[in-house]
């Protein structure tokens, strides 16, 4: 397979201040179960997040970065806390409001891809962006992390690396403003975590959609504009990439 | 184009095409028994309404001995009458060429010239009679087919005595005989009982009744009451012999079309609730468990912005898409099955166009049925699907706890295999699947019981009433009252082996200001022909005082035992006498009364009368005793038992035996969608378990053992309860069934309940066979990989 071009380094360098903001979230708090049994999910969390930027959010498994992600992505409510996304307050949102939410702004990426195994690629991204505002066509998006030749296949038919390729383009076929990723090299080797990187990257740079990235693979970190620290539901430190590692460079 | 998510459902309803169409073809079995049972009432109903407007039935009726034709003029001014026509109506003996026994009938008398006003004829072949001509004779139907008799045959026929010679004019059919049969019997014998119809002049001449009637028929004006019109009627035609006037709800003939209808709308009502209860609970379980795989699914499609209406209305299309085929099948089924039936239809009831009409609204009904069960059936697997949280979604569901099972904790697990302690951990784990499938198995079950009650019943209703209560040979019937002497005479015919009289009589038997008009049967102490039998099969006698009724009579009076109930004659010196209820007998041909002989004649005071006999015949002189008879002037008919047997067993019980059969192909369709729908659906939930068995190292026979084990577990609880069930629903339907003409007793065999069972076990054997097939083909890779 073809790897997709790599950008030169620091090519995308951003300077945030100059970027508008995409969210904004001041102590951020979910907690579930009740009494003895609770367990603060998220304890705290306050971020600011930018048009464009690539995002590496790195923690321990259980330290609540999907908990995060699912609160950015509108399936779920906070228990307390900020979280704005551009003008909108999400922790008051009805579900419709939320819901359309999804439908035009977020595209969302799976560790487990979660293709629907009964339409074909094309189908699957064909699925939302019939119901997207303005979406581009669904062979754009699988052209555009080198799927054309898969098409019209079935999610059974395709392997780990090639699923999860077209879970991105579903994820960038609606022209997201944000796209959050779970975990999406979780269940991959290596060669075909780097594929599906590129392509991940290549929507950031391309379509300049906020991603966020979350993993608890260190050597990601390299690729992203900003490296996120998580730790028991908490922002523990960030730092800022003079550089963008290529991801055809990353190793683990 | 087709939206994706229409191109899913296509594709998930492919994959579950055996068990969607399980669902739809149990629905398909409700359905059709609706639209064919609603079709039929339609078809009949308007049938008869039609006939009876286009040849103007009338509304009341009445008997009498003798009136003078002039008293029709007080009739007339009844109020509320508006149209009165009277004429003649003898019973008749024929001597018919070819047949045994002898035949009888009734003579109709019609106006000398032009056509009657009211219960007009329908010719069918033939011509009318001609004007002013003798000798000629119009025949019913029934009995002309029965006996292939056609226009310009000849037919002799003895009137009151005198042997006569008719030629036949015309076949027709009379609105006053949908039902042609004997009046009182309980199946029609149209071989041996016809109706004639012959101008007035040649009737009252031969039976001695010119310038008289003996039979009126009567429609009231608009909006009039027919109470008041039927007592006076009474009043007027007291002094001639009047018999007791009767409304069109209780003619003989209406009612037993009315009955039919009856019975139709209760089968179009119970059958098709129970099998659509069953499809709802199918299609419940098959949407669970779609839901449940496809949770992850579900959430994806939240996740990126489908709202819940969207997604509710894709789970819900999956059960319309089942609806609709189960819809379209139920149609042509019910339409295949209704044309059928309206032949059967055509054997007991003579129409002039018995047309099939297929019930529109029926089809409405039935779609919205249809759609009502499943979305009950599936509203809260599908609600809960809505309700499921996105982020809740994504995580795969958590690792069943499992923990020893009860009897393992009891210390008995040294005593069992690996599979069985898997297959009842499982059982307990998840006890509400394994209720389902009980519920399921258990409704499978029950549905087969009411096919066989049905047979059952009528079987011993035969048996009962030809080998318990009647056990003579022959009935003969004499045309009116006669000298107990007539016994001695035919007791003397050839073939006799003994005799017992009978004395029936019109009465009507009040009690508590209720009344019902019925033919009083005569009983004769140690009479081994009539008897008259209760509830636990003893033969009863009424005492000398005292009169038996059969159950259902009394209550219908709402009287008891110990009561004392009046009774009125209707015929003669008109007598009323108040006895005491003795007992109550066990009579499936629906209201009858008995009494002693001696009582009936010293209550009707004619002296010592009979109006038959009963007989047992040395069958080797069956035609010497038959020929006989012939000649004994007074008779009117024999009715043979062995030949109501065969000729019942020819038509009626066919046409029976068709209605039971269709019932029972559904039942047993539902009960194999049933199983096999669960044996599916518990597939499909646990192959990546017993996958991971196979792959960790237990043989194909080993896991095979779970699945059937469970199985068999969960069919020991279902069809116990199943039987119970069956039995309960059955005595319902039939209870709702019976009504003062049809009375079918509840009759539970062990061959009823061994062939639920058995087709119950014959249809998991199968089932469990498929699904060990498709458990040995089970990709092992695969079923490991993927969830679905
Ligand atoms: N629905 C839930 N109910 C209860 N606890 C939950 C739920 N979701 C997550 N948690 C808990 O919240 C914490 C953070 O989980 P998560 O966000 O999934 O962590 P990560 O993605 O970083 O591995 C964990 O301790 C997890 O057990
Ligand atoms: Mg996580």
């Amino acid at each position: 397979m073809q790897p997709t071009s790599s950008p030169a380094s620091g090519s995308y360098a951003p300077a945030a201040t100059s970027r508008r903001q995409v969210f904004r979230v001041r102590g951020l708090t979910k907690i579930y179960g009740e009494g003895t049994a609770q367990v603060r999910a998220l304890d705290g969390v306050d971020l600011d997040l930018y048009e464009g930027e690539l995002v590496v959010l790195l923690g321990p498994s259980g330290s609540g970065k999907t908990t995060l992600l699912n609160q950015l992505g509108g399936l779920d409510i906070p228990t307390a806390g900020e979280l704005a996304y551009r003008d909108s307050d999400l922790t008051h949102a009805t579900e419709a409001q939320l819901t359309n939410y999804r439908r035009n702004s977020v595209g969302f990426i799976f560790q487990f891809y979660n293709l629907i195994p009964s339409l074909t690629a094309r189908e699957n991204v064909g699925l939302i962006t019939e119901i997207a505002r303005d979406p581009m066509p669904p062979e754009e998006a699988l052209a555009m992390v080198n799927l054309t030749p898969r098409m019209d296949h079935f999610p059974a038919q395709l392997s780990g690396g090639e699923q999860q390729r077209v879970a991105i383009a579903r994820a960038i076929a609606k022209r997201p403003e944000v796209l959050l990723c779970d975990e999406p090299t979780g269940a991959l080797d290596v060669r075909t975590g780097i594929v599906v990187l590129e392509a991940l990257e290549r929507a950031n740079r391309e379509l300049g959609t906020l991603t966020i990235l979350i993993t608890h693979n260190a050597v990601m970190a390299e690729m992203a504009d900003r490296v996120i620290h998580f730790s028991d539901g908490r922002v523990l430190s960030e730092h800022r990439n003079a550089t963008r590692a290529a991801p055809s460079t990353l190793r683990w | 184009m087709l939206p994706h998510l229409d191109r899913k459902l296509i594709r998930d309803l492919r994959r579950l095409k055996g068990q969607a169409a399980a669902v739809s073809l149990v629905m398909a079995c409700g359905l059709a028994m609706l639209i064919m049972a609603r079709s039929l009432i339609s078809s009949l109903d308007g049938t008869r309404a039609e006939y009876y407007q286009t040849n103007h039935f009338a509304e009341i009726f009445a008997s009498l001995r003798r009136a003078p034709n002039h008293l029709q003029e007080q009739l007339r001014a009844i109020p509320g009458v508006a149209t009165v026509q009277t004429d003649l109506s003898s019973p008749v003996t024929l001597d018919l060429p070819g047949l045994g026994e002898p035949a009888g009938g009734m003579v109709r008398s019609l106006p000398d010239f032009g056509e009657p006003e009211l219960n007009r004829l329908f010719l069918r072949r033939g011509r009318w009679l001609s004007p002013g001509a003798r000798g000629e004779v119009l025949v019913g139907e029934a009995f002309a087919l029965a006996n292939q008799l056609n226009p310009g045959d000849s037919l002799t026929m003895l009137l009151h005595g005198r042997r006569q010679q008719f030629r036949i004019a015309g076949i027709v059919l009379s609105p006053e005989y949908i039902f042609e049969s004997r009046p009182g019997a309980a199946l029609p014998d149209n071989r041996t009982y016809g109706i004639f119809w012959m101008p007035y002049k040649e009737a009252a001449t031969a039976f001695d009744l010119y310038g008289a009637f003996n039979h009126v028929a009567i429609t009231l004006a608009p909006g009039a009451n027919e109470q008041p019109v039927l007592k006076e009627l009474d009043r007027l035609l007291l002094p001639y012999g009047g018999f007791g006037a009767f409304a069109r709800k209780d003619h003989p003939s209406h009612i037993r079309v009315s009955d039919e209808i009856r019975v139709l709308s209760i089968l179009s009502i119970g059958f098709p609730t129970v099998f659509l209860s069953v499809a709802a609970f199918m299609t419940n379980a098959v949407l669970t468990r779609l839901l449940s795989l496809q949770r992850e699914q579900i959430a994806i499609l939240k996740a990126f912005g489908f709202t819940n209406r969207q997604i509710v209305v894709h789970y819900l299309k999956f059960a319309f898409v089942m609806v609709v085929a189960g819809l379209v099948l139920g149609l042509c089924g019910g339409l295949f099955l209704g044309l059928k039936l309206v032949k059967m239809y055509e054997l007991f009831f003579r129409f002039p166009d018995l047309q099939f009409t297929f019930d529109r609204p029926a089809v409405i009904v039935a779609l919205g049925v249809g759609l009502a069960a499943v979305t009950v059936g599936v509203f809260g697997a599908v609600r809960r699907a809505a309700k499921l949280p996105p982020a809740e979604a994504m995580r795969p569901e958590p690792p069943a706890s499992f923990r020893p099972a009860f009897v393992e904790r009891a210390g008995f697990a040294h005593l069992f295999t690996h599979s069985f302690r898997i297959a009842i951990r499982n059982l307990e784990r998840r006890p509400v699947q394994a209720l389902f499938t009980v519920i399921g198995l258990s409704l499978a079950t029950a549905l087969l019981i009411l096919p066989n009650t049905f047979k059952a019943g009528i079987a011993s209703v035969l048996d009962f009433q030809w080998d318990v209560v009647q056990r003579q040979d022959i009935n003969v019937g004499l045309i009116e009252p006669s000298s107990a002497r007539t016994a001695n005479e035919i007791a003397q015919l050839p073939g006799v082996i003994s005799l017992e009289p009978a004395r029936n009589a019109a009465v009507r038997i009040h009690f508590n200001g209720r009344n019902r008009q019925i033919g009083l049967r005569s009983l004769i102490p140690g009479g081994i022909h009539s008897r008259a039998v209760d509830k636990e099969g003893r033969e009863i006698m009424p005492p000398p005082d005292g009169i038996i009724l059969s159950a259902k009579l009394a209550d219908v009076l709402g009287a008891k035992v110990g009561d004392q109930v009046t009774v009125e004659s209707l015929e003669g010196k008109r007598r009323t006498v108040t006895v005491t209820l003795a007992g109550l007998a066990e009579d499936f041909t629906g209201i009858a009364a008995y009494m002693d002989l001696h009582t009936i004649n010293r209550f009707l005071g004619e002296g010592d009368v009979i109006t038959g006999a009963s007989i047992t015949l040395d069958l080797a002189k069956r035609a010497e005793f038959l020929e006989a008879l012939k000649g004994i002037p007074r008779i009117s008919y024999a009715v043979i038992k062995e030949s109501l047997r065969k000729s019942f067993r020819d038509t009626t019980a066919q046409s029976m035996g068709l209605l039971q059969t269709i019932y029972l192909t559904f039942a047993v369709i539902v009960s194999f969608g049933v199983i096999y729908n669960n044996a599916r659906i518990s597939l499909a939930e646990r192959s990546r378990e017993l996958a991971t068995l196979r792959v960790v190292g237990m043989t194909q026979r080993e896991v095979g053992a779970v699945l059937v084990i469970e199985l068999t577990i969960l069919a020991l609880i279902a069809v116990p309860a199943g039987l119970v069930l069956g039995t309960g629903f059955s005595t319902v339907i039939i209870h709702a069934v019976n009504t003062e003409t049809v009375r079918l007793p509840l009759v539970f065999t062990p061959y009823t309940y061994s062939y639920a069972v058995i087709v119950v076990v014959i249809a998991s054997t199968i089932s469990a066979l498929f699904v060990l097939r498709q458990l040995n083909k089970l990709d092992l890779i695969a079923a490991l990989k993927a969830p679905e």
